[in-house]
């Protein structure tokens, strides 16, 4: 205890809880004006085929950003996602094609792979006390080299269409929403209300804001982030079969720079990284605003170089008034 | 007892503590009766902290026993303490900023409907409780991060009254409050004790016991000194049961102070909140010590005068020169240089070697053309400290986290000696150093300043500023108050720190 604060004499500003915070409100307004000012410039965008192909493209991410925003809620990370979700694509990208498995099995094979996978990360973390970058940092590379054995050398060709119904195709859709982004979207509203209601998800935010603090006050800490990560993983496996649904084939580089697709929709959907703040919800919106962005560059006939440039902004963007808004609190 | 109902809620009997070879209580009773606040109070290391845990349960007694209510209680278990009706609000409140108040309040045993949160039951809940001390109800479901200080105080204490608090221990809540904070803490602490709750309350501000305490417990040297009605003592006798009788103890050498060039002169120097109207001077050779509580502004003092948080008026002269000091580097270059306290924190790079953290004060002067690292002359220069002022490390190459806390502290030292500094700053310089390292970094700080340096002290450890410093300034509510010489009793010197308005007496040597 060097340098004490000051106490205050300025009233806070009364911000109660709501159930849409502030800056999912501003990203909602964000993706509105986009939507309109792209509904103006091209005749492209609002057609069924672009809103469908935009809700699809964001779906996978959205469906593991889930997962990643509870594990960066207990400021943690989980940057192995793409190899994992490698890992769970050639398998049962093989055992639909080579074994014949039917889509029922086959969603729950990949289930259970993801979730032993992110098993593995939530040992590491919450019982090796180690640091979640280094543990994740580390298995990415192990996850990889494990599908890459898989592989043996050759992308999976031909899978049969047992996941048809999650695919960007006509099947994959009801009513004209593709599947994969419904699921996504009960996904995201179970993980809302577990995170907001269910006393397990609020202690997440508890074991971010300061684990210690979390452990005396009788929370089980080792065992929720174990949770956490196997959570993940579990969804990881789930995106991987829409992505196998939306292509047929299993290549080889699959699932490369997912995790920061992720990180990066975490994180403009107003998630501290630091930890103790962020809810699913923004996480969603700031995977469609990715995938708005990525579509409006393609519409426009840009250089595909500046999504990158778009993205980089938002981030930078979500990360400084972060940053901005803890400054105004510790100055209080 | 003849008494039907014994009225002690919690009594401790003969509490005895070792910490390896050091006592650091011995034979304590202490008991907190319902609806009386009895103050616990003695210097920095005196046993309060050791005794509250061993009351609350958070580490067991060496001897001794608790009862809570006439019923003997375990020691050593938080839970048992807790169940029993002890509930502890340290002084850091131990909240989580994200969560709202309601949810703070029942993190960990929340009410469950259907296996969901019951908002609305913790809200009612918690509004109760809020009300009870005297906070808007309507902050319930307020994020704890968007409220001040003072009511996030009061949160803490709202939950520890969840449980089936009968003694309620607050370790020392008004230290980070403002005058007007501590009012409503008061008024809040006053509404339990109405209800029968009993409250041990721990301060260093004495001022503020005469008008919230009952009783008073002094604790010296991990014995009680004295325990008495609050109407008996007066600011003054408190203080003195606090230090004891004994005077200071001479420093090793006489007062070279008076005839040197002033080398740091302030004037008029402020920030808004922290300190205000700060002006001193200190000679060449002279040691003068910045003396205050917890919460008393001194360090701010300090900061400044390094450019961690720079002052918005006044004037720093180094000497005779004025220098702006807007950050660290400034300082250094002005030639002020400075042992920062909480050295895990601010001082070591503790995965370094005793070499690294020596030389990085000043490497220029130890690079060549200015660009890479003489690593031949940093070993060297390093050397040179550890002879100088006796570092006890194996070597240069030595990790400075293998070293003891005392040898730490030595090689902060040398780091900011290493740049040759006119003035030298030293806050808490010897906090958590063992008694021999203390003696032999004092003897180095009396040796700097016989070589002509300018030190300046800022503590809050009293028997260290009166053994080393020439002059004692008493910083409090962020001035400069009273001035002491060599010779001036403890008892005076923490009155007039602790709030005595008449300062007693404020001998100017």
């Amino acid at each position: 205890m060097t340098v004490l604060p000051v106490p205050a004499r300025r009233r806070a500003r009364r911000v109660t809880s709501r159930a849409v915070e502030g800056q999912e409100l501003v990203l909602a307004g964000v993706i509105a004006v986009l939507w309109l000012v792209l509904g103006l410039v091209t005749s492209t965008f609002f057609t069924a085929s672009n809103l469908q192909n935009i809700l699809f493209t964001m779906s996978g991410v959205a469906i593991i950003g889930v997962g990643m925003t509870a594990v960066i809620v207990t400021a943690g990370i989980d940057v192995s996602v793409g190899s994992s979700f490698a890992v769970v694509a050639v398998i049962i990208g093989r055992a639909v094609r080579d074994a014949g498995l039917g889509p029922v099995p086959a969603v729950l094979g990949a289930l259970a792979v993801g979730a032993a996978l992110g098993l593995v990360n939530g040992i590491l973390v919450a019982y090796g006390r180690i640091h979640p970058i280094i543990v994740t940092f580390g298995t990415m590379n192990l996850f990889r080299f494990v599908a890459y054995q898989i592989f043996a050398g050759q992308q999976v060709d031909g899978v049969p269409p047992a996941f048809a119904f999650l695919g960007g195709g006509a099947p994959g859709r009801t009513l004209g929403v593709p599947n994969a982004f419904l699921l996504a979207a009960v996904l995201a509203a179970l993980a809302w209300f577990a995170m907001r209601y269910v006393p397990t998800g609020r202690h997440l935010y508890a074991i971010g804001g300061d684990a210690v603090a979390a452990r005396l006050a009788g929370i089980r800490v080792s065992r929720r982030l174990l949770g956490v990560y196997a959570l993940t993983g579990l969804v990881v496996g789930l995106a991987a079969c829409v992505t196998i649904g939306g292509s047929g084939t299993v290549q080889q580089n699959f699932g490369t720079g997912l995790e920061l697709e992720v990180i990066a929709a975490v994180v403009i959907g107003g998630t501290s990284i630091l930890g103790g703040r962020g809810t699913v919800l923004g996480t969603v919106l700031g995977a469609l605003l990715v995938a708005t962005v990525t579509s409006a560059v393609t519409l426009l006939d840009w250089s595909s170089d500046l999504t990158q440039l778009f993205i980089g902004v938002f981030i930078v963007i979500a990360v400084g008034v972060d940053l901005v808004r803890e400054r105004r609190r510790r100055n209080l | 007892m003849a008494t039907a109902l014994p009225r002690e809620l919690l009594r401790l009997r003969g509490i005895r503590k070792r910490y390896g070879g050091v006592t650091v209580l011995r034979d304590v009773d202490f008991e907190v009766r319902a609806g009386e606040v009895h103050a616990l109070v003695g210097e920095n290391g005196a046993g309060k902290s050791t005794l509250i845990k061993i009351a609350s349960g958070a580490e067991p007694a060496g001897g001794g026993t608790i009862t809570v209510g006439g019923r003997r209680l375990a020691g050593g278990s938080t839970t048992a303490a807790l169940d029993a009706g002890i509930a502890t609000v340290y002084q850091e409140p131990q909240l989580f900023g994200e969560l709202t108040v309601a949810e703070n309040v029942f993190i960990g045993r929340e009410l469950r409907r259907r296996g969901l949160v019951d908002r609305a039951a913790q809200r009612a809940r918690v509004a109760e409780l809020l009300a009870r001390l005297g906070l808007d109800p309507a902050i319930a479901e307020v994020r704890v991060a968007d409220l001040p200080v003072a009511e996030q105080q009061l949160v803490s204490i709202a939950k520890a009254l969840t449980g089936p608090a009968r003694v309620l221990i607050l370790d020392e809540p008004s230290a980070i409050l403002t005058d007007r904070e501590i009012e409503r803490l008061f008024a809040a602490i006053r509404t339990l004790r109405a209800d029968g709750v009993g409250i041990v309350y721990i301060s260093h501000r004495l001022d503020e016991l005469a008008v919230i305490a009952d009783r008073i417990t002094v604790l010296r040297d991990g014995a009680v000194v004295a325990t008495k009605p609050v109407r008996e003592l007066c600011v003054r006798s408190i203080a003195e049961l606090m230090v004891g009788g004994s005077l200071a103890e001479p420093g090793a050498s006489a007062a070279t102070s008076g005839d040197g060039p002033v080398l740091l002169a302030v004037a008029g120097l402020g920030r808004t909140r922290a300190f205000a109207e700060v002006s001193f001077q200190v000679r060449a050779g002279e040691i003068v010590a910045l003396y205050g509580l917890v919460g008393s502004g001194a360090e701010h003092i300090a900061g400044a005068l390094y450019g961690i948080s720079p002052a918005d008026t006044g004037s720093i002269a180094v000497g005779g020169e004025p220098v702006r000091v807007h950050s660290p580097k400034d300082a250094a270059r002005a030639g002020i240089g400075m042992v920062p306290a909480d050295r895990k924190v601010a001082g070591v790079f503790a995965g370094k070697s005793v070499g690294f953290n020596i030389s990085v004060g000043d490497l220029p002067a130890l690079s060549r053309v200015a660009a890479w690292v003489d690593r031949t002359r940093e070993r060297e220069v390093a050397a040179g400290f550890i002879r100088r002022i006796a570092i006890k490390a194996p070597g240069v190459a030595s990790l400075v986290s293998t070293l003891s806390g005392g040898n730490q502290q030595k090689v902060v030292l040398a780091r900011s000696l290493a740049g040759r500094p006119r003035v030298l700053l030293l806050a808490e310089p010897t906090q958590g150093v063992d008694v021999g390292a203390k003696e032999e970094i004092h003897r180095v700080v009396r040796g700097l300043a016989e070589d002509g340096s300018a030190i300046l002290v800022v503590s809050s450890d009293l028997r260290e500023v009166l053994r080393l410093a020439d002059r004692v300034l008493v910083v409090r509510g962020g001035r400069i108050g009273p001035e002491f010489g060599r010779s001036a009793a403890q008892a005076d010197i923490l009155a007039a720190a602790a709030g005595d308005p008449v300062g007693g007496g404020g001998a100017r040597s």
